[in-house]
């Protein structure tokens, strides 16, 4: 049981690490509140959709970039798109190179895009590996039998 | 000659200069800012303050761009500058050179020939003097030998004194042959000398013989023989000193004897050349020095031989004078110049050119004298220099050739030639001035360079003013295109900063905006609070007044800015043109009582009911043109006109005067013009010139602010700040919306005090409606009405309408005239009395024929009666007695007490309207009084209360204007109303809020009254909020009970996150990929979306529609707007909220611009997002119970 409380104090430290570091926001703690019986596992299944979704639209996006002629609309709607999504999972880094990447691509400035670009990927990576490991860490939770504890 | 070459240099120099002025001006544009400084060190004056202009310039905007293009020009003219001086310097070097060293070298190679000429000739001749001598000694050794010969052996004295006489003769022969011979000596063995001599002083010749103390008695021809065998020795030599010398003149042509013999002094005597001369036997010679002569002797001396070839029998001496060389040398010089000098190798001075003495006297005689001792300071200094030169190591072959010898302040060429003579070797030194040869040449060469310099300075100069003038022009069109550059720039950037000005407060004053609506929104719940003490309630009031005015100033500023940062849109919709305008009357209206005006509006019949256009835009002019005029008008009226001018059916209107139209020739030019273009492009839009005036009487406009006025932040008067406040932003506004649509506005003189604006708007009419004409159609009902008003103007205006399309009308203006109207009307002829019975069927029955014959109608304003006092009751008893007889209808304030309105209530007078009555309303008046009168004539018996709610319901749900606030309290009161009031308010909803989005004061239109808010220009989420929220915590988690929700959201992570939020909340949620789905989803319940889980039993099938904005295939936009096409027509509206992650203020105006009723930013906010839609879902129940009673 002490391994258990261990982890658990582990997760809340890393959790509040997270917040005060805000790769995560207030959104995420709703997330989290909605999970639920009827839902168990609906955070990691919303994150994962947004790793996917994240993905695709950072592919679209490189590939948007390298356009001989960059369609910035385009762009600029990838971006919002990406930014939409991160905000709903509170990924609060992400979305914030996102509302500077859309005010670049407004002044349709290739070098500021590329920049971000590079800057929202090494945010969505960040992200990403630190919800993995706070899955991680919520599935050791479960497993030694004790009971993820609810962040305030 | 030089000049022109120069010249011609100079021409190709200068095309030259051109190409490679850019190659120059690139290398000159790099290192500039290392010239700078130096550049402006050299700058002229007026450069200086070009400079200084330029700095200041520097200063402000930091253009170094242009000023870099501006320095480049300076740089390259003077690198242009610097090139042709160099060029032109280098030519001038050159050519003086080249012609300096050709002429040098050419001149030296002759002026070495001359001085080797020139040396050469006195070394030949001391040669020759040398070989001559050398000669003369061999031919005298040669003579003595064959005498001494034949007289061998003398056997007596005579034999002897022959010998000598012979030689004698002998040797003068000799000597006398040879002129340039200075003595010739014989010595014989036994030391009797015989001599010559020629003494150059005084041109005399001399023979000189010594006595030997032997032969003293024998007399001077004896010779001791004897002695001639014995050897030579240093004794007999000096036993010489010791014997008599003789000296006897001789002439110099024939040697004889002119004078007589003279003894003379041993130290008088001449070089006597001795055996000690001749110590090898052989012929030798030196330079001697004789006190006789001035110049250097040579002397030669040899042996004579006996016979036998043994032993030396005499020694003889030749001495020749030197002087010949000197002469010679002289004669050169003479000829020439310069100086000449032979020296023996040692240095001794043998022969100069000069006059100086080339001997020394010293004690023991004259000696030689070295040529550094010489007294002609030129021989001693070139002596001197070739000494300190060389030293006493002279080059091997002794020649020496030096041309610039400084000798003083002189130049000299020194030249030397060796003479190599046995045991005499000789230096030759020719010191020739320079001057003498190149002194010419040099100064040829002198002048050429100061002619070459002085003229390449000129072209210099010259090149440089014209390459200034030249380049002046293309400098000064580089000032200007800089300064173009700089205002440009400037300009750019003005632009760019009051395009952020705009920018930033179209932003900024929305996101005022929207917390003043907030707070307003709690001011009002606040004033509604029963328990709040009265001072409190005046306290809010105030605030709420003061919050009123600045959302006024943030709605005028937004307003600006929109349309300044280009990003005000009109759009095209159909609207009722009338409408919108009697609401915005009747709105304003309000404001107007308290000053005592008249609000009226006049639209002329012919005006189309549905025009296209921006509604709100068209409303939020003449708000703002009323309200200004509202401002300024204390006491009067305001008049609102309106005409229509169709191109095609262009009808004189009565009304207005043709020189007014004729003010303004443009528009119709200009929608001929745009109808042409409008043929020409095959469009059937019919498109319409309103013509509009808004006539009061207030302060009046000076004439010569007629234009300003529009201006922005102009007003008329300074002073009006003070006395009305307002920003002067109203008609900018006004203005720019007018100029969008098409139209123009402007001040127009007027008759009488007050301000006349006349505006035209261009409008499209979408189809031709036919126009209702009244006068048909109300011709068969006989129709009379009695206008009972207190407004004069609009009194008449009614009365002229009225009278226009055969209404029969009575005017009054006070109480007392109306009482004498109806007494007139009613109460003696029987006729009428009989018709009014007629028309209540209640009392009695008439008969149809007569019931048909007209209709009365009696339009009292409220302000007839005497409301100070009691009596109006008295007044509405009288006014009962017709009741019967005649249709009342009540002009009700809108501060008419609400005990006034109970008793018209209670009274049966059912028919109110508010304040201003207008066309409109006049035929709501008439239209209701025919029906009901048919109603009557139909369901004769039948209680009243029925039909009259009908009635009622009738007028007002018809207009569908805005003026629900003035009677709201009436609502309050009589319950009847409440519902209708309901019904047309839901019922309105969907375009209730754009219309009142443009109002001047939106939220005193719905103020007081509603807090569910679809009645809010600003999105529920907010207004809303506080209230909603107590609802939701108090019902706890599932507020969303039984509400269905279609969710259209293409984000899968949104649609996940937003369907458990709000599945959680007991919510039933559909969703769908994008717009095109969700608007099918509403057609085709059963077909649509597989996850549907409720069943679709209501015609609604969804409660609410939350719908991102930006979605693939059709956005939220363009589906809402298919929604409301959809909804056209029908009773029904859902509830859309738009959800998007752009929290711009623009997108939240299109969302509920497209049709949308609120709108939330991603990422959700639960809270929010239930409180909105528990808002906008908690309504519908009302709307369709009562949609469902209707």
């Amino acid at each position: 049981m002490a391994a258990v409380s261990q982890l658990q104090r582990q997760f809340v430290d890393y959790t509040t690490s997270l917040y005060n570091e805000e790769y995560l926001d207030d959104q995420f703690t709703q997330l989290q509140k909605l999970q639920d019986e009827s839902n168990p596992d609906f955070v990691v299944e919303v994150v994962s959709l947004f790793f996917e979704d994240s993905e695709k639209l950072l592919n679209n996006l490189a590939t948007a970039l390298q356009q001989t002629s960059v369609d910035y609309k385009q762009v600029d709607s990838h971006v919002h798109q990406f930014k939409g999504s991160s905000s709903s999972i509170g990924a609060k880094r992400v979305t914030n190179v996102c509302v500077h990447f859309r005010n670049f691509c407004e002044e349709k400035n290739l070098d500021g895009c590329l920049r971000c670009l590079q800057q929202v990927k090494h945010e969505y990576i960040l992200v990403r590996t630190k919800l993995e490991a706070l899955f991680r860490l919520e599935q050791q939770i479960l497993q030694a039998g004790g009971s993820v504890p609810v962040m305030e | 000659m030089a000049a022109k070459e120069n010249k011609g240099s100079y021409v190709i120099s200068r095309s030259s200069n051109t190409r490679m002025a850019s190659f120059i001006k690139r290398i000159f544009v790099k290192i500039h800012s290392a010239v700078n400084s130096w550049e402006r060190n050299h700058s002229l004056c007026r450069r200086k303050s070009l400079h200084r202009d330029v700095e200041q310039e520097e200063l402000q905007h930091a253009n170094t761009n242009c000023l870099s293009s501006y320095y480049s020009v300076f740089v390259a003219r003077l690198a242009i500058m610097v090139m042709l001086a160099i060029l032109i310097g280098l030519l001038t070097l050159l050519t003086w050179h080249f012609t300096k060293v050709y002429t040098r070298t050419s001149l030296n190679a002759l002026a070495y020939g001359l001085r080797y000429e020139l040396l050469q000739r006195p070394v030949l001749r001391m040669w020759s003097v040398l070989n001559s001598t050398v000669e003369i000694t061999t031919a005298q050794v040669k003579i003595s030998e064959y005498v001494m010969r034949k007289y061998d052996k003398p056997e007596n004295q005579a034999q002897q004194v022959e010998l000598y006489e012979v030689m004698r003769d002998v040797t003068w022969a000799l000597f006398a042959s040879h002129r340039a011979l200075n003595s010739i000596t014989i010595k014989y063995k036994n030391g009797f000398v015989q001599a010559f001599h020629r003494d150059p002083r005084d041109n005399s010749t001399y023979y000189i013989y010594n006595d030997l103390t032997n032969y003293t008695m024998a007399g001077p021809y004896e010779v001791n023989a004897s002695s001639s065998h014995q050897g030579w020795n240093d004794q007999t030599i000096r036993s010489n000193i010791s014997a008599i010398w003789y000296r006897e003149p001789l002439d110099p042509d024939t040697g004889e004897k002119i004078g007589k013999q003279k003894a003379i002094a041993p130290d008088e005597l001449i070089n006597i050349a001795g055996i000690s001369q001749v110590p090898y036997g052989a012929a030798s010679w030196h330079v001697a020095v004789s006190k006789f002569t001035n110049s250097p002797l040579l002397s030669a001396a040899m042996p004579v031989r006996d016979a036998s070839q043994e032993s030396i029998v005499a020694v003889v001496g030749v001495t020749t004078s030197l002087y010949s060389v000197g002469q010679l040398m002289k004669e050169l010089v003479g000829f020439h110049s310069g100086h000449i000098y032979l020296t023996s190798q040692e240095g001794w001075l043998l022969a100069t050119s000069s006059t100086t003495p080339l001997l020394t006297n010293t004690s023991t005689g004259p000696k030689l004298m070295m040529a550094v001792d010489s007294q002609d300071p030129v021989i001693q200094t070139g002596a001197k220099w070739l000494l300190k030169a060389y030293g006493n190591k002279p080059p091997p072959s002794h020649e020496v050739h030096i041309e610039h010898a400084k000798l003083g302040n002189q130049l000299y060429y020194i030249d030397s030639f060796f003479l190599n003579l046995k045991r005499l070797p000789m230096v030759g030194v020719l010191i020739i001035p320079r001057k003498y040869i190149m002194g010419k040449v040099d100064e040829r060469a002198f002048k050429t360079l100061m002619i070459l310099i002085s003229a390449s300075v000129c072209i210099l100069v010259i090149g440089c003013v014209c390459i200034f003038v030249l380049t002046n022009g293309v400098s000064k069109e580089m000032k200007l295109r800089a300064e173009l550059i700089s205002h440009l720039d400037a300009r750019r950037k003005a632009e760019a900063s009051s395009n952020f000005k705009s920018q930033f407060l179209a932003n900024m004053s929305h996101e005022l905006r929207t917390p003043m609506a907030a707070v307003i929104g709690l001011l009002d719940i606040l004033i509604s609070d029963e328990c709040l003490t009265d001072e409190q309630h005046e306290t809010i009031s105030q605030i709420r007044r003061c919050s009123t005015a600045l959302l006024r100033l943030l709605n005028n500023i937004l307003d600006i800015s929109k349309v300044e940062s280009g990003k005000l849109v009109l759009e095209e919709a159909d609207f009722d043109m009338g409408r919108e305008l009697e609401g915005l009357v009747d709105m304003l209206s309000v404001q107007c009582k308290n000053h005592n005006v008249e609000t009226i509006i006049d639209l002329s019949d012919d005006m189309p009911k549905v025009v296209q256009g921006d509604s709100a835009r068209v409303v939020q002019i003449f708000a703002n043109l009323i309200s200004n005029s509202i401002k300024f008008t204390t006491s009067g009226y305001i008049i609102l006109r309106g005409w229509c001018e169709d191109p095609h059916s262009f009808v004189e209107n009565g009304n207005f005067s043709l020189t007014r139209k004729a003010l303004w020739p443009g528009p119709k030019n200009k929608l001929i013009q745009q109808k042409s273009q409008e043929k020409s492009s095959c469009k059937k839009d019919n498109r319409v010139i309103l013509w509009f005036e808004v006539d009061d009487t207030g302060c009046g406009i000076d004439p010569s602010k007629w234009e300003s006025v529009f201006e922005s932040f102009e007003q008329a008067d300074p002073s009006t700040t003070r006395l009305h406040g307002g920003t002067g932003l109203g008609l900018c506004i006004v203005r720019t919306l007018v100029n969008k649509m098409g139209g123009e506005i402007r001040v127009v003189k007027k008759n009488g005090p007050g301000t006349l604006m006349q505006l035209y708007l261009l409008l499209g009419t979408s189809e031709d409606i036919p126009l209702e004409n009244y006068k048909l159609k109300y011709a068969d009902h006989n129709l009379k009405v009695v206008l009972a008003l207190n407004g004069s103007m609009c009194r008449i205006n009614l009365s002229k309408w009225l009278s226009k399309i055969g209404v029969h009308t009575w005017d009054a203006c006070e109480w007392n005239e109306l009482t004498h109207i109806l007494q007139e009307l009613f109460i003696p002829p029987s006729r009428y009395t009989q018709n009014l019975t007629y028309e209540c069927s209640k009392v009695e029955s008439i008969s149809k024929q007569e019931m048909e014959a007209s209709v009365f109608i009696i339009v009292v304003d409220i302000g007839m009666l005497n409301l100070s006092t009691d009596i109006w009751k008295e007044q509405l008893n009288f006014l009962d007695i017709f009741y019967r007889s005649a249709k009342f209808a009540w002009v009700l304030n809108h501060d008419t007490s609400n005990t006034i309105k109970i008793e018209l209530h209670n009274r049966g007078h059912m028919l109110v309207v508010n304040e201003p009555l207008y066309k409109t309303k006049m035929i709501h008046i008439i239209e209701a009084a025919i029906k009901e009168r048919s109603i009557s004539l139909r369901h004769g018996i039948l209680g009243g209360d029925t039909h009259e709610l009908l009635e009622i319901d009738n007028v007002h749900s018809d207009p569908e204007s805005s003026n629900d606030s003035e009677k709201s309290e009436l609502n309050s009161s009589s319950t009847g109303i409440v519902q209708v009031e309901l019904t047309r308010r839901t019922l309105s909803s969907s375009n209730y809020g754009i219309v009142n989005n443009c109002f001047l004061e939106p939220t005193e239109v719905s103020s007081g009254r509603n807090k569910s808010g679809p009645n809010e220009p600003f999105p529920v989420a907010v207004n809303g909020g506080s209230s909603q929220e107590k609802r939701m915590t108090s019902n706890g988690q599932k507020s969303l009970e039984g509400v269905r929700i279609l969710l259209a959201e293409d984000t899968p992570i949104l649609q996940r996150v937003a369907t458990i939020m709000l599945e959680k909340m007991g919510a039933t949620v559909v969703v769908v990929g994008d717009g095109v789905q969700a608007v099918e989803a509403l057609q085709n319940p059963m077909e649509s979306g597989t996850t549907t889980q409720t069943k679709m039993q209501d015609p609604p099938q969804y409660d609410l529609i939350l719908m991102d904005c930006q979605m693939p295939k059709m956005d939220g936009y363009e589906a809402t707007k298919a929604i409301r096409r959809a909804e056209m027509g029908t009773r029904l509206h859902i509830p859309i909220v738009a959800l998007t992650a752009h929290a711009m203020s623009s997108d939240e105006a299109k969302c509920l611009e497209v049709g949308m009723d609120a709108y939330l930013t991603k990422p959700i906010d639960c809270k929010l997002m239930v409180s909105t839609i528990l808002s906008l879902t908690k309504l519908q129940p009302n709307s369709l119970i009562i949609s469902s009673i209707k």
